[in-house]
């Protein structure tokens, strides 16, 4: 008899440790699942990174186009681009978690998706603090939480040091490039000038509230920004950046504080950001050795 | 003698309105210039920064501005006639979308030739153009309806190309090519050449002035007075087509201005195209030249597209020289 309940109280114990995980995602609704996700699927390239970096990556059955990083998700089979997403694809995986991307995916995509009875969490991470949580929630939802907590835990003291080291450093007036035609940059609410911020610098169009504005010329040279920075859309410096040499009025040309940024690292919400905003502050803190002594910028 | 005056004085005014648009476009924006620094910065002299913003940004953007919108409004106001149709406009025979097809090839797949989007665009009008002709023409019986069928027809074909290549192209060349297909000045080159076209294209047209308004009243009519009509048609077509090419290729499909200034010109001035030609590329150019400046200083330092600020101007004006007409019973 007490060997029955032995068996009935171990035979359960897997299912009470694994039993029903829940968080709140970025869009305030709760996502709960019955068990750890085992299959899971992000529509967005970034979040195949936070998938990682919370040691989910081998839970990860499918993903969008565009995702790059880590090597190993090159093998990932594709549902489509994050703006076009085959919705058959997903549903032909048997995802039991799908990851969205608020401002990225179709909503109607979504809606779908949660229609067909697939558990989503909706990612929306707007400061760089979010991405530490996000690493965190996504960990127990996959029930990687001990890897995810400590890669969490890692990102923040490192987050910190930045904040500490460049954060009281003298104000530098810089101007963030997304693209040269149209000439758009980045607004308030975007995680770029949240990382500026964190550099000890100031987006000179940090006072819009839209998130990528269209400028004209003529608004930068009003601003005139002591330092440039330009990501682009590949690997290599964009040319265009170096085409505001030409405006020798501009004190960033002047400086030759033109800078570029791989986008990775910039653009994308992932745990690399931090290798971005090391370079970023690094390239602030080169402008701030060429002031000319005396001078306030 | 009295016509003659009266339509002196109407090119008149509006030369100086197109001068009064391009000293607005040269002294707003991001960095105030007063029109006592306009001056000096015009004869050379001024700070570096207002002589930059002035002469290196500004003013080939005006200018650019007043010969795209000028060539659109005579693009417009010559279809108009040839198509006998109230809603043509310089995209109506297919025209931009051709162009607008050859520029997007390039900035999709580029070309190891080396061909720039501006002359692919060219190019693109121009096939179209011939496509268009050569169908419209076909056993030789000419008719507006057919052409205009024609046009529409291959500007559906067009437009279904140009969504096929912006659904298929990556994230990064979107960005170019939605901005190019929106139309606008700040992308413009050397102004020079699209004003040398402004101005060929309406010495051109002109001595076809008179055949033009028989044409208006009917082609039976004009046939009847002697106007070669066959051959009145195909000039004016290719005479469009070539401005609206260039137009396009200088600064992308900007809409609205082809449509509404011919009219708005008709509306004030009445239907001569002596008088109208002239005064619908002045005032184009000087609309499309507001209508940029607004839209770069509206929600400053953001930018606006210039489409939008053309249709805001031209549609409240456009509906109250309507009203004005039907009220005083003409």
């Amino acid at each position: 008899m007490l060997k029955f309940f032995a068996v009935i109280f171990f035979g359960l114990l897997p299912c009470l440790a694994s039993a029903d995980v829940s968080v709140r995602d970025d869009s305030g609704s709760v996502v709960r699942l019955a068990r750890p996700a085992q299959r899971i699927i992000t529509l967005a390239p970034h979040l195949v990174e936070t998938v990682f970096a919370a040691g989910a990556g081998s839970q990860l059955v499918g993903t969008v186009e565009y995702s790059s990083f880590p090597e190993e998700v090159k093998k990932v089979p594709r549902v489509g681009g994050y703006s076009r997403l085959d919705l058959e694809a997903v549903v032909a995986l048997k995802p039991d978690l799908v990851i969205a991307w608020q401002s990225g995916n179709s909503p109607a995509h979504v809606e779908k998706l949660r229609q067909l009875g697939l558990p989503i969490y909706i990612s929306q991470p707007n400061r760089i603090e979010d991405i530490a949580s996000e690493i965190e929630r996504i960990g127990v939802l996959a029930g990687t939480t001990k890897i995810a907590s400590s890669a969490a835990k890692s990102f923040l003291t490192r987050l910190t040091g930045l904040q500490t080291r460049y954060g009281g450093r003298p104000t530098v007036r810089t101007f963030y490039q997304v693209w040269h035609q149209p000439l758009k940059t980045i607004g308030r609410t975007q995680i770029i000038s949240n990382v500026i911020r964190m550099c000890g610098g100031e987006n000179v169009f940090g006072n819009l509230d839209v998130m990528a504005p269209e400028v004209t010329v003529e608004a930068v040279l009003a601003a005139n920004p002591e330092v440039i920075i330009a990501s682009g859309m590949g690997e290599a410096r964009p040319e265009w950046l170096d085409e505001w040499k030409l405006r020798t009025g501009l004190i960033a040309a002047q400086r030759q504080n033109l800078f570029f940024i791989p986008p990775d690292l910039i653009q994308r919400h992932t745990p690399r950001l931090l290798d971005g905003a090391e370079q970023l502050c690094r390239h602030l803190e080169t402008a701030r050795t060429k002031r000319p002594s005396g001078a306030a910028r | 003698m009295q016509t003659r005056s009266r339509a002196l004085l109407i090119l008149a005014t509006l030369t100086i309105m197109a001068i009064g648009s391009l000293t607005l476009a040269l002294m707003l924006g991001n960095i105030h210039v007063s029109p006592k620094e306009l001056v000096s910065v015009l004869f050379g002299n001024g700070n570096d920064l207002a002589r930059e913003v002035v002469l290196k940004l500004r003013l080939p953007r005006a200018l650019a501005g007043l010969g795209c919108g000028g060539l659109l409004a005579v693009s417009g106001a010559l279809l108009q006639v040839l198509l006998r149709n109230p809603l043509a406009d310089p995209y109506v025979l297919g025209i931009s979308g051709g162009a607008s097809v050859g520029a997007l090839l390039v900035m999709l797949f580029g070309v190891a030739g080396g061909i720039g989007v501006s002359s692919a665009a060219f190019l693109g009008a121009f096939c179209t153009m011939f496509i268009v002709f050569g169908l419209a023409h076909g056993d030789g019986s000419w008719t507006q309806a057919r052409l205009l069928l024609t046009g529409v027809i291959v500007a559906a074909g067009c437009g279904a190309a140009v969504a096929l290549m912006l659904s298929i192209a990556p994230d990064h060349k979107l960005h170019g090519m939605l901005f190019w297909l929106m139309g606008d000045l700040s992308q413009s080159g050397n102004p020079t050449l699209i004003l040398g076209a402004l101005v060929l294209v309406v010495l051109i047209a002109l001595p076809f002035a008179r055949e033009l308004n028989l044409l208006a009243r009917g082609s039976d009519i004009a046939q009847s007075l002697g106007v070669a009509i066959k051959r009145l048609r195909f000039a004016i077509y290719v005479l469009a087509s070539l401005a609206t090419a260039s137009a396009v290729t200088q600064a992308g499909s900007i809409g609205f201005v082809g449509l509404i200034v011919p009219h708005l010109v008709r509306l004030a001035i009445g239907n001569d195209q002596r008088v109208l030609l002239p005064a619908s590329a002045l005032a184009g150019g000087s609309l499309l030249v507001v209508a940029d400046t607004l839209a770069r200083t509206v929600i400053a330092p953001q930018q606006l597209p210039v489409g939008v600020l053309t249709a805001l101007i031209g549609v409240p004006v456009f509906l109250f020289l309507l009203a004005r007409d039907s009220q005083t019973g003409k």
